[in-house]
C-alpha cells in the first residue's frame, strides 16, 4: 500500500512554509531580529531562558550536570541563530525533527516542550529590535517558533507511532506457538486478530513444525478470535488445505455458536474442514484419530 | 446521540476499527451473536478500503429510538467506485480472486444495508444493526 499513516503528517517543506504563512516579508523581519542579536544578544536570551528553565520541574531530572547544560545552551543559541537566519531548508527540517525524536525518547512530556518553546518566545521578546513594528515583528515570530514546534511535535507523534507499532508486531510475532502437546497431535491457539500478516506467520508455523513432527493432527483453537470475516476465513481455509496436503488432518476448534451464525450469513463455505465448538472435542476427535483413548483411572474424580 | 469517526488507511487502523466497534456493541448491550455480525460487516467494509480504495472513513452512529437501540455504521471512500454494483452485490464476484463474499455477506448480516458508488467518485455503504 502507498499511502501510509505517516504521509498524512509528513508535509514538504514549501506547503508548511505556506500553512504558516512565512514568506519574504517575514524572513526580511527575521534578518532585523539577526541584526539586533548578533554580538551578544543570542547569549542573553539563551541566559534568560535559562534562569527560568532552571526553576522548572524537569530541569533536574533531564539537564543532570553541567556539561550537558553546556552543551544544550550551545545548541539553543545555534538554534536560534538558524531561525532568524530564516532559511528553512531540508537541514532546518530534519534538525528539528530530530531534536523531537531526541526530547521524545527521553521521555520528555511534549507540553514541557511547548511550555519552554513558549518561554522561549517571551525572552526573545524582550529583545525586540528597536526599528520594526513591534507588532509585525512579533507576529513573525510567533509564526516561526510555532512552525518550530509543529516540526518537533510531528517528531514525538511519529515516534510514538513507530513504537506502538514495533511492539504490537513483537507481540504478534510472539504469539503463534505450535505446540505438540502429545505424540502426532499439534495445537495451535489463536488470540485476537489475524491479518495477512499473521496469517502467513500460521501458515510457515504450522507447515514447518508439521514436517519436523510428523503431526498426524493440527488443531486449530480460534476461541480467542473476535472476528471470522472473509478474509479470516479464507486464511483458516487455506491452512487446512495445506495441512491435509502434508498429510496431517486440521481441526478448527473453539468455533463459538456467534461466529458459527456469522460465517454462516456470510455464505462461506467450510467444505469439508472439520470444526468444534470446544478445544475439548478437538482432542477427543484428535486422540481418535491417532488410535488413543482417554479413560478415567477412578483414582480421582 | 454519539458519533464517532475513524480514518480507515492502514491495517492498524482496521484493527482498532474493529476492536471498538465490539466493545460498542457490547456498551450498547448487544448479544454475542450481534456484535460478532456487526463487526464482521465493518471489518469487510474497511478491509474493502484498503483493499480497493487506499483509503476512506468509517463513522458510527448511535440509534436511539422510544423503544430500541441500535449502531449505525457509514463507511465511505473516494477511491474508484463499483461500476456494476449489482454484480458487486453477487455472492462470489470478487474483482481481486478472494472469496466475493463480502458485500453479500454484509448486506445479508445487517438489518439495513444501503450501498452507493460512483466509478471515478468514490462508494457509500450504510450498515444498522438494531439490538433491543
Ligand atoms: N470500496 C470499494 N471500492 C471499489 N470497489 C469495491 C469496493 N468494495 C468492493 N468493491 C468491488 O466489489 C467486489 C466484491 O467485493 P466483496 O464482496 O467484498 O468481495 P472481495 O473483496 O472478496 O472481492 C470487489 O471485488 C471489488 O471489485
Ligand atoms: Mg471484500
Amino acid at each position: 500500500m502507498s499511502f501510509t499513516a505517516m504521509d498524512l503528517h509528513s508535509p514538504d517543506t514549501a506547503s508548511l512554509l505556506k500553512v504558516y504563512g512565512i514568506g519574504d516579508a517575514e524572513i526580511e523581519t527575521l534578518h532585523a531580529w539577526k541584526a539586533h542579536l548578533e554580538g551578544g544578544g543570542f547569549e542573553r536570551v539563551v541566559a534568560d531562558f535559562y534562569t527560568w528553565l532552571q526553576r522548572q520541574p524537569e530541569y533536574e531530572e533531564f539537564i543532570d550536570n553541567p556539561e550537558t547544560e553546556r552543551r544544550l545552551r550551545r545548541l539553543q543559541t545555534t538554534h536560534l541563530v538558524s531561525l532568524v537566519s530564516g532559511e528553512f531548508d531540508d537541514r532546518y527540517f530534519s534538525n528539528r525533527t530530530r531534536v523531537g525524536e531526541v526530547h521524545a525518547r527521553i521521555g520528555l512530556p511534549l507540553h514541557s516542550y511547548h511550555g519552554a518553546m513558549n518561554h522561549l518566545c517571551l525572552c526573545m521578546l524582550r529583545q525586540l529590535p528597536p526599528d520594526v513594528d513591534p507588532l509585525g515583528a512579533t507576529v513573525t515570530l510567533l509564526r516561526v517558533l510555532h512552525l518550530d514546534t509543529a516540526l518537533v511535535a510531528l517528531a514525538y507523534s511519529r515516534y510514538a507511532n513507530d513504537r506502538v507499532a514495533a511492539q504490537s508486531k513483537a507481540l504478534l510475532e510472539m504469539s503463534t506457538p505450535v505446540t505438540e502437546i502429545w505424540r502426532g497431535v499439534l495445537l495451535l491457539p489463536i488470540v485476537g486478530i489475524i491479518d495477512s500478516g499473521r496469517a502467513q506467520d500460521i501458515m510457515t508455523g504450522a507447515l514447518t513444525k508439521i514436517s519436523s513432527s510428523r503431526a498426524r493432527v493440527f488443531i486449530m483453537d480460534i476461541s480467542g478470535v473476535a472476528v471470522v470475516d472473509t478474509a479470516v476465513a479464507n486464511y483458516l481455509i487455506k491452512v487446512t488445505r495445506a495441512t491435509r496436503l502434508m498429510g496431517c488432518e486440521c481441526i478448527v476448534s473453539g468455533v463459538s455458536p456467534a461466529i458459527a451464525e456469522t460465517i454462516v450469513e456470510l455464505g462461506i463455505d467450510v467444505g469439508t474442514i472439520v470444526t468444534t465448538g470446544t478445544l475439548m472435542q478437538a482432542l477427543v476427535l484428535a486422540f481418535d484419530r491417532v488410535g488413543l483413548s482417554v479413560e478415567q483411572s477412578g483414582r480421582a474424580g | 446521540m454519539k458519533r464517532s469517526r475513524w480514518r480507515v488507511a492502514t491495517e492498524a487502523d482496521v484493527h482498532l476499527i474493529v476492536a471498538e466497534s465490539y466493545k460498542a456493541l457490547e456498551a450498547l448491550g448487544a448479544r454475542p451473536v450481534q456484535a460478532a455480525k456487526f463487526t464482521t460487516a465493518v471489518s469487510e467494509l474497511a478491509r474493502n478500503i484498503l483493499k480497493y480504495a487506499d483509503r476512506g472513513y468509517i463513522e458510527f452512529v448511535e440509534l436511539v429510538e422510544d423503544n430500541r437501540v441500535g449502531m449505525r455504521a457509514e463507511v465511505t471512500d473516494k477511491g474508484p467506485g463499483i461500476a456494476d454494483i449489482e454484480l458487486a452485490l453477487a455472492d462470489s464476484y470478487s474483482s481481486s480472486g478472494t472469496l466475493g463474499l463480502g458485500l453479500p455477506g454484509v448486506r445479508r448480516l445487517a438489518h439495513r444495508f444501503e450501498i452507493e458508488s460512483e466509478v471515478g467518485k468514490g462508494t457509500r455503504v450504510l450498515i444498522e444493526m438494531w439490538v433491543r
